[in-house]
This record gives structure tokens, sequence and C-alpha cells, in this order.
């Protein structure tokens, strides 16, 4: 059975790319537009097996995201990887401090997001 | 051709055969051999006395006499073979050419050759390239190329189709080894 | 030379290989579709030509195939399907990147245009999210190959414990070790002592931590990046403990005790006796507490790990190929050829000499000799698959140029030839390929009205037969018009019209200069060149072409050609003066002739071997060779396609290692002889064609 990956953004453009390169990839897409909606999909969903999230979001940012799921059993010890920027290092800290997994710099190239998942989820 | 710009450096070696002087453009020729054992391929015209070894290659010889239809003679210490450049059938090889002996080098103007002449000469002069005039002495210029390659493209013509019907060749392969036996 | 020319030659002449590959495979996904490793293979190939390319400043090359690349991978992730629109662009784009190549070597110029269209069509096959890769970034491609064409490879130790929290960040260390797995060859000691007493463990914790011995050719970098994530949470250390240099394998490092014994402090039974009883060093550590149990078992997987690699690399080394020009195997050839020559030289005049030293000497120089001769000859056999594969796209292009269809069947392309005849064979073979493809092979309905199959097959195979390769053409066309061929012949003059022959005959007229069978001049044969020029080409190579065809049922060339130009293992018989070698291949026996026996078969030139009557030809009479003939002669019994013939010589000599000299165009048309060669002593023997001697004894 493929892996369900959670693909979390505001931009619908990031996100459907994202999930465009993860399908292609052979993997199973949820996608939702900001933190809170991660966390209902957390909530109401029990097969997520990894976390793709942005750190600037309306609503609910990533961090506040990996805090909450890491909070939740099921989902202490997944792969959650941030989207990050190259100015963004103090937020890196802070989502690795959360319980980030790992980190992608945007932009990037499918091949590079595609070498990231497979170095966090087996 | 290449003919054409060879006779612009006037210079010939000159030869003699049966008593009478010859000469070679000189851009042609590579190289003056003593006489050398000459091993005889078969089938071929009686004037291709055969093959020498030049320097581990194999060099093909023609006897002039032979072609020019002079009569044959004993080797003697002068007797020597011209190592030369010709093009047969669009591709460069070396030839020797038996002589009785080499002259000498010499310059020939363009002025002072004539055309060869249709009568009075023992000589095809389809071979002849011109009448050299030096000293008042009147001197052959060969054409090798035309010795070997349009004068016997009859009878090479005629080998080659014998190949193509073996079996009516027959007639004419046997004329050639009669041509080839009678020395 | 100027290096930077030498890197292009060679990137070129590599481009080239792969071009070719790629045409090949291709072709091949063109039969098969799913053929995933074709894909794979054309994939690879543009891609190390990009690299290649991008890194040796060829950008117009490495821009080109960047997109051609990016559409092959679409392919090869099977976001695309493989159609006829397909297969011809990758072939069109394969040709625009030779041109492109061609052209900074200063062959024929680029097609502005042509490269446009190819451009935008194969843009328009990638799919959106791919546009940014569809750009080409020199700078991808550089570090790409650098690290592909400089495998130097060092061995890592490396040390990596993770926090004990680690499994919190949702990190699965397994993971990365998986990733380092992938780097090359490698030792994982898992050292697992920390792990408490279940009452205390506390399950989400690690306590685990991992020796890794790792042969690679990435750098201390690359394998630091794969702890990208997790390096302020983790003790990792990562060590080089060995380097490959050039040249290092097989040293070995003198071991303590080689030293003193070479110091002459202790002898050698001292070393021995005291070794006998000493534990191993690993043992005595342990025991005294020195180090632990992990530690050493780390350092020995070190050492097995060093061990394996560098046999690895010698291997490699021993394995790897280099490739060298023709020219420089052509002048080695020359040179052994001359090398054979003055070994007949030397063992002849030691013979003479009778010298017992130089005659031992001179032995071991014509073994060597024989033994340098065969290696050189074998470099030079290649398998004539190379020419037959090309032979695929021909009959593709020009059958679909025709509105035909056709397939060719190959069979024995492993068959190795020389590679001066493989490479003058090329032009016969696509000739006589043309011919099947335009005169054979009928257009689908006029095939399928004659009850034929749509499809036409010309089968090309090649086959080893003695001395000599067998290739036969084979194709399931309408054959040969012989009436056709007669009128045509009688019209251009090449026989006359109450000329009686047999169909074979006529069908051997195609082969007179000048013939041509095509009623309207196609631009597929009727190019000027005939059959003549093919046969002329066959027989220059001492090889024979056989022609047989059958009316509706198809046409079938047959072409024997010997094995190697160069040098050939002959038998040396003497007629008079003259020397003559016989190809040793064709060579069954020797016998004597005596007059009586000659006398016996009162001039039918018969003999009895053995019960079995064998033909035999005066080798004497039919070369026209003066003189009287002696009392006694020998024959040299010889097989010639399944035939048995004697050949009557003066004496026979024995073997002969015959460098083969061409006798040039003076002596085109003869056809006895198809070459000489120098003797030791200077002199020349000529080769004689047993198959020419043969075809007069039939007649």
């Amino acid at each position: 059975m493929s892996k369900v990956i959670m693909a979390v953004d505001d931009s619908t453009s990031i996100r459907q790319m994202v999930g465009f390169i993860l399908r292609d990839a052979g993997y199973e897409v949820i996608e939702a537009i900001d933190g809170q909606d991660g966390v209902n999909h957390l909530l109401n969903n029990s097969g997520i097996d990894m976390i793709i999230t942005d750190l600037n979001m309306p609503n609910m940012d990533g961090i506040e995201l990996i805090k909450q799921a890491r909070a939740m059993p099921k989902y202490k010890y997944i792969p959650i990887v941030m989207l990050t920027t190259e100015s963004q290092d103090n937020k890196k800290q802070a989502g690795k401090a959360a319980g980030a997994t790992g980190w992608i710099v945007k932009p990037f190239q499918p091949d590079q997001l595609l070498a990231v998942i497979r170095k966090v989820l087996r | 051709m290449a003919t054409t710009e060879i006779l612009e450096t006037n210079k010939y070696l000159s030869f003699k055969l049966d008593n009478e002087i010859y000469a070679f453009d000189i851009s042609q020729v590579r190289e003056v051999l003593d006489y050398t054992e000459i091993t005889k391929v078969p089938k071929m015209p009686a004037f291709v006395k055969g093959i020498i070894n030049l320097r581990g290659g194999v060099v093909p010889v023609v006897d002039l006499r032979r072609k020019f239809d002079l009569p044959s003679s004993e080797n003697t210490v002068n007797t020597c073979i011209i190592i030369m450049d010709i093009t047969i059938d669009n591709e460069k090889t070396l030839i020797g050419a038996l002589a009785d002996s080499v002259q000498e080098v010499m310059t020939i103007e363009p002025d002072f050759i004539e055309p060869p002449p249709k009568i009075g000469t023992r000589l095809n002069t389809e071979f002849i390239r011109g009448m050299g005039k030096k000293n008042d002495k009147f001197i052959i210029i060969i054409d090798i190329d035309k010795v070997f390659s349009s004068g016997e493209a009859y009878m090479l013509q005629e080998t080659k189709e014998c190949r193509q019907f073996e079996d009516t060749s027959q007639e004419d392969m046997e004329k050639n080894n009669n041509e080839n036996g009678d020395k | 030379m100027n290096e930077t020319t030498n890197f292009n030659d060679i990137f070129r002449q590599e481009a080239d290989e792969l071009l070719f590959e790629i045409e090949e495979a291709v072709l091949e996904i063109e039969e098969n579709p799913d053929d995933k490793e074709a894909i794979n293979r054309i994939f690879r190939a543009v891609h190390t030509i990009k690299g290649s390319g991008g890194m040796l400043g060829f950008t117009r090359v490495a821009q080109f195939t960047h997109t051609l690349e990016t559409v092959l991978d679409t392919l090869r992730e099977g976001r695309l399907t493989v159609d006829k629109n397909l297969i011809n662009l990758i072939l069109r784009s394969r040709d625009h990147i030779k041109s492109i190549l061609d052209s900074t070597s200063g062959v024929g110029e680029i097609d502005p245009d042509q490269e446009k269209i190819l451009l935008t069509q194969l843009n328009d096959l990638i799919p959106l999210d791919d546009d940014k890769n569809a750009q080409y970034e020199s700078g991808n491609g550089q570090e790409e190959t650098l690290s592909k064409y400089s495998p130097k490879e060092s061995i890592y130790r490396i040390t990596f414990k993770p926090g004990k929290d680690i499994f919190r960040t949702g990190t699965d260390p397994g993971l990365l070790i998986e990733e380092l797995k992938s780097f090359g060859d490698h030792n994982i000691i898992l050292h697992y002592k920390n792990i408490p007493s279940i009452d205390v463990l506390i399950p989400d914790e690690c306590y685990l931590s991992w020796d890794i011995i790792l042969t690679t050719s990435q750098t201390a970098d690359d394998i630091k990046d794969v702890f990208i994530f997790v390096e302020d949470n983790c003790e990792l250390t990562i060590d080089i403990v060995d380097e490959l240099i050039e040249g290092d394998d097989y040293k070995e490092v003198k071991k303590i005790g080689e030293i003193l014994v070479e110091r002459q402090v202790i002898s050698e039974e001292d070393i021995k006796s005291t070794l006998n009883d000493q534990k191993r060093l690993g043992e005595l550590l342990i025991e005294k507490n020195k180090v632990d149990y992990d530690t050493i078992e780390t350092a020995l997987a070190e050492q097995t790990q060093i061990k394996k690699t560098r046999e690895k690399h010698r291997e490699e080394i021993k394995a790897s190929s280099l490739r060298v020009t023709s020219e420089k195997l052509d002048s080695l050839v020359d040179l052994v050829g001359e090398l054979v020559t003055v070994q007949a030289r030397l063992s002849q005049f030691s013979s003479v000499m009778d010298h017992s030293e130089l005659l031992s000497i001179a032995e071991e120089v014509e073994k060597l000799t024989t033994e340098l001769r065969d290696n050189t000859m074998d470099i030079r056999m290649m398998p004539i698959g190379t020419i037959f594969s090309k032979f695929k796209r021909l009959v593709r292009d020009l059958s679909s140029d025709l509105g035909k269809s056709i397939n060719l069947l190959t069979e024995g392309a492993e068959t190795e030839l020389d590679k001066t005849v493989i490479d003058r064979l090329d032009d016969p073979l696509v000739h006589l390929i043309r011919n099947c493809i335009d005169h054979g092979i009928e257009t689908p309905s006029v095939r399928k009205e004659n009850g034929k199959q749509e499809t036409g097959t010309i089968k090309l195979s090649a086959v080893h037969k003695g001395a000599y390769v067998v290739i036969t053409i084979k194709d399931d066309g309408a054959g040969l018009n012989a009436d056709a061929i007669k009128e045509k012949a009688i019209e251009k003059g090449i026989i006359q019209r109450e000329a009686v022959l047999s169909e074979k005959q006529i069908y051997e007229l195609i082969f007179t200069p000048g013939f041509s069978t095509a009623t309207t001049v196609t631009n597929i044969s009727g190019r000027g060149v005939g059959m003549d020029v093919v046969k002329r080409t066959i027989v220059s190579l001492r090889g024979s072409i056989e022609l047989d065809s059958s009316p509706g049922q198809g046409t079938m060339i047959t072409l024997k050609l010997p094995l190697t130009l160069a040098i050939i293992n002959g038998l040396l018989v003497s007629i008079a003066d003259t020397c003559y070698i016989l190809p040793l291949a064709t060579v069954e026996e020797c016998v004597e002739l005596t007059q009586e026996n000659s006398d016996q078969s009162h001039g039918s030139n018969l003999l009895n071997v053995r019960g079995e009557i064998v033909p035999y030809i005066r080798l004497r009479d039919h070369l026209n060779i003066e003189g009287k003939r002696p009392n006694l002669e020998h024959i040299v019994i010889t097989d010639v396609q399944d035939k048995r013939i004697g050949f009557v010589v003066d004496k026979v000599i024995g073997g002969h290692q015959t460098v083969i000299k061409a006798l040039g165009p003076a002596f085109k048309y003869v056809r006895e002889v198809s070459g000489a060669t120098i003797l030791g002593d200077g002199k020349i023997a000529l080769i004689l064609d047993v198959n020419a001697l043969m075809l007069f004894k039939e007649h």
C-alpha cells in the first residue's frame, strides 16, 4: 500500500506542485490549506505516514502544527519535513525544536524533494 | 591533370634501351635499383617481368624492351630497375621499369620537346609523351602511366571479362597463357 | 598533443559510440515498447553525452541534449508512451546531436531551423512541472561528470551515535544507514551494548550507535550531507582510513616481524616460534581490558574492508579496457608482420648455421612471435554485429520510404572478423541490403496477392567456417528475373543474343560492370555503384561472392571472406626456382607423385588416395612455369569448398607464417595469386588462391 503524505501549504500552486510530484512518485497525497486544516486531517485520518508543511501560514503556522502533531500519540514519531526558505533560519531552529525531522529549502527540484522523502520515510 | 603540372619541372632521367636514349619525367622517379631477382607472376602479360622485394614491399617490374618490341638482351652490370610512382585506375602505386643503363638527369625546356612523330619510330606512339631534343640528339620521353594502363587496358579488360564468364573465357585464358609462355 | 583537443576527441569518440547505442536501443524499443532496459540505456547514453559535453564545453550539445534527456526521463518514468512519432523524434534528435558534434570538428554545419523544430517538439512532450528542468544548467552537469569521471575511491570510517531523543523528531536512523549503504561497499557494525536492562529502558530513546566502514568515491561532505537533519543531535565522526592511490594496490605494509628480521635483530625461526604461541593481538588486548570487544570488531571490519576494496580495485584494473586508435593497431600489425619475417630469417639462418645455442634461441623467438602474432590478430577481431545493427536503421528507413514492410533478422552477430575486413565490408553489405529492399522485397499489396505475408524478411547471418566467415543475405522477395537480366545484358552489349547461358550464369551477369536491373533509377539502389563494385571489393578482400535465386521465393547472396587479411599460416612449396604459399587451413595432406603414378593416370590427372579418387592440377603447367619437372613430384591435397583437390608441386618445404603483401592494382585481375610474401632470405613467394585454381579445374 502506498504511503500517505499530507502536504500543508497555503499557496495553492505549491500544494499542487508538491502533490503532483508526490503522486507521480507513487505516494498518496492529502492536501491541507493551513495548519488548522492539517490538524483536522490528522484528527480525522489515522493513516498519515508523513507530513510536509510550510512554516508561514494563516490560521495556524507550521511550527504549531508540528507541536500539535507530536502531541498526538499516533503522530509522535512520524517524519515531518518543513518547507523553508534560506532566510528562515530561526524558523527552522524553532521547527526542529518543535520536533521536525528535516527540511527542504524552497525553491527545489522535484528530485530534491523526493530525495528528502526517501531519507526520512520508509 | 597531374601530368601537365609535372611537365613544368623540365627535368628528365634518361636511360638506355637497345642503344637508344629514352627518358622519364624525374618527378615520377622514386629511385634507381641495381638489378635484383624478379619473381614471375603467372597469368600476366609477358612485358610484366614479375615482382621484386623493395624493402619488404612488393613492386611489379615491367620489361620495356618487351613492351616496345625490342629484342631481348642478357642482363649486364649496368642493368637497373627504375622505381616510379604511377596511377592505375585512379590508384597510386609503385612500378619498376627495367633499363639497360641509367644515363643522367637532364633539363629539357618545353620548347625543345616536339610531339611524337607519326611515322619513323619503332615504338607505339601511344606511350610517347614527346621527343626531346638535346645536343642534336633525340630523346624519347616515355609516359609510364600509359605504358602500364592504356596500352594493356584491352588485355586486362579481356582478362577481367573472362572472369565473369568462366566457361567462355577458357579460350581467352589460354591465349594469355600462350603469350606468357612464348619467350 | 594539446590536452583539450585530446579530451575533445575522446568525448567525440565516446559520444559517437553512445549515439550508436542510442540508435540501437531506439530500434529495440520500437520492436518492444515495454523494454524498460532499452529506454534506460537511451537515457543513460544521453545523460552521459550531456554531462561530459557540458564539462568539456560542448555547450550546444549539452543544451540540446538536456531537453532530450528530460523527455527521455519522462519516458523512463512511464509518463510518455512509445509511439512512432516519439521514435522518429528521438532518432532525429540523435542525428542532430551528431551534426552538432560533427560541426565542432569542422564537418558539416548545424541546421538551426532543425534544432528549433526539434526543441519545440521535444518541449511539447515534457510535462509542465518539468519545465524548469528543461532549462539547461551547466553547473549541474559539471558536478555530475566530475564525480563520475574521477572515481577516486576512499575508505571512510564513520561513527554515528544519534542523540537519545532522535526518535522524537520522527527520524529513523536506519534510513540514514541505508542511504550510506547506497554509496558503496560497506561494512556496518551495530553497537547495542548501551541498551539498558528492561526495567530502566525508555522505549522511545535511542541507545544504539553504529560504525560504518565505507568505500566510496563520494566526498566526506557528501557523507556529512546524509546526516544533515540530525547533525546537531548526534555524535558523528567521518575519517578517511585509506585513500586508494594509483599503484598502491599492490603495496603491502611491512609487518613488524619482517622489519626485525631484515635488520637481523632476530632470526626468522624466532619470529615463527613466537608467533605460534602468540594469541591474536585483538584477543590479547581484550584480555588486558585495554579495549572492548566492539572496538576490536570495528577495527577488524575496517581491515577487512580495506583488503576487500583493494582487491576489487585490482580486479577492476585487470578487467578494464583501453581505447586505442585503429591506426596504432594497424602499425602494431605491420610491426608484427615485419617481426614474423625477421623471425623466419633467423630460423632459416640458424638451421643453416647448425649451432645448437642459436637454434634454441631461434625456436624461442619463433614461439614468442607466434604468440605475439595470435594475440595481435585477436585484438583486431571484432564481432560483425557492430555493422549488423546499423543495418536495422537502414532497413527501417528505406522500407518506410518505399512503403514496404520489411523485417530484418540477424544471426551470428557475435561472429568475429578482422577489423579491416569488417570496415571494408560495410559498403558492399549496404549495397546488397539496399538491393534486397529496393528490388527484392515486393510491396505489401503485391505480396498479399501472391499469397505471401505482407511483411517481407531479410535475413542477415554470419558463421565461421574454417579460415573463413560466411555471410549470407537472404530475402523472401520476388527473386531475380532471369529473362529480364538476359534482355538487359543483350541490350547493354554484354552478351550476344544467341549466347546460351545457364540460369546461374545469367544471374552472374549482374556482377558485370555497367549492369543495373532497375528500370527506373531510384535514389535507393541506383547510385552508380553496381554489383560489380561489390564483387570487386569482396574479391579484393580475398573473398568470394555467390548468388542464388528462385523466382517468387527470394534471393540469397553468399559472401565468403577470410578471417584475417594480414597474416596466414601457409604451406611453403616450390616449383622450379619459385616459392609459392598454399593456405595451410585448406591443406589436408601431402603425398608423393612418382613418375609411375603419373603415368598410370594416363593424363586423367586423378589420383587414388587410400581408395578415394582425388583430381589434381599440375601447377607447373597451369601457371606456365618453364623447365623440366623432376622425377619425384609432390601433391598437396586440399579441401576447398568441401571438395578435395590436389596441387602438384616440385617440393614441399614446410609451414610458413605468411605475412600477406597485396600485389597492388597492377595485378588486380590475376586471380590465381592472391598476394605475395617475403621469405626469410628476402625472396618473394606467391600466395596461391586455391578457390580460383579449383574453379579452373571445374571447367
